[in-house]
């Protein structure tokens, strides 16, 4: 190509009347145009009879003789990038639906196509039908194929929902859970605790009330386990030789495996910390909302594929991440954010461990049995998933009173609303609009918490209204146990001093989009150390992305 | 006969004709001596039954049950059960049905045409291939998704064929036809716009300042 290319998105008219203009000045130019005619062409098929009666644009016909220009019809711009001072585009061509060199012409499609539907042609003033665009040029006929449905996009796994919900509907109940085995693996717990960005988008909500995507997940998963029907994951006949080790039995950890399994793996392992799997599954969620025995299972079917699941094997203690590195051929970090961030307010390194407890502590130590002092008030610091977790969890443990303080207001609270009005329901107290200033205590151990309160003032950058502290607001309240659960980091300390992988501000890797790899060859990452502290759903789709990602790389090396 | 034969479009003449049920018995599953006579035989009736519920006519009123021929009392049972439930509806457009009778005849006809027509005849043809070996993408469909889209086909086929009726008496503008249907004249124009694309509808003249749309005759 000349060093002056120019890209024209749109071969409208004035697109193609711009092209020829680029073009004549001595410059190379691509039209990238959504549908399959160029200039707006688009004809119904009465006046094309009569040659002289159709309208076509003059410029048309220069475009398509011209050497300089380049037409890509039926394409779309999916990503735009600056690289070197000029500007790259991913351009996906999709194809034509129907083979154009079998087709007769005979019009017989046209007049028998059952799909009317709204013509985006002239934003849904009249009906077509699915078989259409004709395009005058070539006499190219094509069949319109909406993308992707809207809950399958917005699916980080992209899930086949339309399938699995129509399999549901027929009353195909094990179908239906193949169909999502066939990406996701862990049906019951994703369907309990997912916060199903698919039925926000879903487009039944416009009518009455979206789909229940998720518990529809859940109610074929239930189903099976109600009738006693224990599956094997099938892995193909056909093995493969290399070795993979896997950080974190996590949900991102356990996809990788299963993913790999399939795919013909058979040396598959995994190294997990902790005494149990599931990683933030098993540690983080309580058990009200994801009963551990199904969990366990769900991890026990992976396993069944010929995965070696390590327990309390922590990589930089038991074994060293640069051994792990010499002894397989690739290894995938699925390591989860399990350190809580501080408050950074006066006495919490004080009385850290007297009644200061991070929420991932908190829960981890419920959820492996670890006994705890309880007594007095607990107040929760922060407003997310984690926060309603703890709280919730500490109204069971039995605190007298358990508080959550949150800085905004309920309509800004990160939470799921539904977890928020369960933790009210049960007994939780919600105070807004309040942030610690100082942690106080007697006797070496925490007896209340200093707070100020707040206001909102302009939107800041995620959208919500900022909160600002009234001056002289601060009141003292009492409290035996302060969670603070304001957001997790990652904590990459196992992995030695000189492991010469990227990691940015954040303390998390940067990986390659499209393959989960890091800037190491052979070592692969995904979840929660890749995003910071996420939902469940999108480290399975990290831990599938990174699987695909880990057998390109052994395949071609 | 085998079942599979019976075209809907002759049901829907035989309750225009005034018959008041319809009862096909065929070969179990797997008996067929076709292969798939029956299996074509049962998608046929559940979307001819689908479309006369939609018109308003009580579809247990056509029925599709299976026996072997050495089962006599197997079909004396279903016999009499079938004309017990007939006897319990009464005469065709009656009290057993939502429609009363001149309209429910009126609306036949139109669904004769719906049922001959080639779009439904071609749609469910395609029903067992898409639901068990996919279209030629290799993309499967579920039942719930392909009764869905055969709902809507009804739905506006119906509309698509009344329209078509009353043009084949004269041109007529989409004013008088939403007026005379009951349509909301944005669908009739879309309806129409759709029908001139396709060749079938064409612009008769100009009266007043409504525009009047006439008939193609079509090659048949």
């Amino acid at each position: 190509m000349d060093d002056k290319s120019v890209l024209i998105v749109g071969g409208g008219i004035d697109g193609v009347r711009e092209a020829l203009e680029k073009a004549t000045g001595g410059e190379q130019v691509t039209i990238v145009e959504k549908f399959p005619t160029l200039g707006a062409e688009r004809i119904p098929r009465d006046r094309l009879i009569k040659p002289g009666d159709a309208f076509v644009n003059p410029d048309l016909d220069a475009v398509r003789h011209n050497d300089r220009i380049r037409i890509l019809t039926y394409s779309d711009i999916k990503q735009v990038k600056k690289d070197n001072g000029k500007i790259r585009a991913r351009i996906l061509k999709h194809s034509l639906r129907v083979d154009n060199t079998k087709c007769n012409d005979c019009k017989a499609c046209i007049k028998v196509c059952p799909v009317n539907m709204f013509d985006d042609f002239d934003e849904g003033f009249t009906f077509r039908t699915a078989v259409d665009y004709f395009n005058p040029a070539t006499g190219e006929y094509n069949i319109f194929k909406e993308d992707q449905p809207v809950c399958q996009r917005s699916c980080p796994v992209n899930l086949d929902i339309r399938t699995y919900v129509g399999q549901i509907a027929d009353g195909k109940y094990l179908d239906s859970l193949a169909t999502i085995r066939d990406r996701l693996p862990l049906p019951g717990s994703i369907g309990r605790v997912c916060p199903h960005p698919c039925e926000t988008a879903c487009n039944r909500q416009y009518l009455d009330e979206p789909i229940s995507i998720c518990f529809l997940k859940r109610f074929v998963a239930d189903i099976e386990l109600d009738k006693g029907i224990e599956p094997v994951y099938q892995t193909p006949e056909k093995k493969l030789p290399e070795k993979i080790a896997i950080i974190g039995a996590g949900p991102a950890g356990l996809t990788c495996a299963y993913h790999l399994a399939r795919k013909g793996y058979r040396h598959v392992t995994i190294h997990e910390a902790l005494s149990v799997p599931g990683g933030y599954l098993w540690v983080g969620i309580p058990e009200y909302r994801l009963p551990k025995e199904l969990l366990k299972r769900e991890v026990d079917l992976i396993a069944g594929m010929g995965i070696d699941i390590r327990y309390n094997s922590r990589v930089g203690r038991d074994i060293s991440f640069d051994d792990l590195r010499k002894d397989n051929d690739a290894v995938f970090i699925g390591a989860g954010c399990h350190r809580g961030l501080k408050l950074r307010v006066p006495g919490e390194d004080e009385y850290e461990g007297k009644g200061i407890v991070d929420c991932v502590t908190f829960l981890r130590e419920q959820a492996l049995g670890k006994p705890f002092d309880v007594k007095g008030k607990l107040i929760v610091i922060g407003g997310g998933n984690a926060a309603i977790d703890s709280a919730r969890v500490g109204w069971r443990m039995g605190f007298d009173e358990v508080y959550i303080l949150y800085r905004r207001t309920k309509k800004e609270m990160p939470a799921n609303p539904w977890e928020i009005d369960a933790a009210e329901h049960e007994g939780v107290i919600l105070q807004y609009l309040a942030a610690p200033v100082e942690i106080l205590g007697r006797n070496g151990r925490v007896s209340g918490m200093k707070c100020i309160k707040m206001e909102l003032g302009e939107p800041d950058a995620s959208g919500r209204r900022r909160p600002v502290p009234i001056q002289g607001s601060e009141y003292v309240i009492d409290a035996q146990t302060i969670v603070p659960a304001i957001s997790q980091g990652t904590d990459l300390d196992f992995l030695g001093k000189d492991h010469g992988l990227a990691v940015n501000r954040w303390n998390t890797f940067d990986i390659d989009e499209e393959t989960a790899a890091t800037n190491v060859p052979g070592v692969f990452a995904g979840g929660d150390v890749v995003t910071g502290p996420d939902i469940a759903i999108r480290a399975v789709a990290a831990g599938k992305k990174a699987a695909d990602g880990i057998h390109t790389y052994l395949r071609s090396k | 006969m085998c079942t599979g034969r019976i075209d809907p479009a002759l049901v829907a003449e035989a309750f225009r004709k005034g018959l008041d049920g319809l009862l096909v018995v065929g070969c179990y599953f797997g008996d067929c001596h076709y292969i798939t006579g029956n299996h074509q035989a049962k998608a046929k009736l559940d979307m001819t039954r689908r479309l006369l519920k939609h018109i308003g006519m009580n579809e247990d009123r056509l029925a599709f049950r299976q026996c072997s021929s050495g089962e006599g009392s197997v079909f004396v049972d279903i016999v009499t059960e079938f004309d017990t439930k007939l006897r319990s509806l009464g005469p065709l457009g009656g009290e057993g049905d939502r429609v009363r009778a001149p309209e429910l005849f009126k609306k036949l006809e139109a669904a004769q045409a719906v049922l001959a027509s080639e779009k439904m005849r071609w749609v469910i043809g395609k029903r067992t291939p898409f639901l068990e070996s996919g279209n030629m993408y290799g993309e499967i469909f579920t039942e719930h998704e392909f009764n869905r889209a055969i709902d809507m086909i009804i739905v506006e086929e119906m509309e698509v064929q009344e329209i078509l009726a009353r043009l084949s008496q004269g041109s007529q503008s989409i004013k008088a036809l939403a007026g005379d249907l009951a349509i909301p004249s944005e669908r009739v124009f879309r309806y129409i716009t759709a029908l001139k694309r396709k060749g079938m509808v064409a612009l008769d003249k100009i009266a007043g300042r409504s525009p009047m749309f006439q008939l193609v005759p079509q090659e048949v």
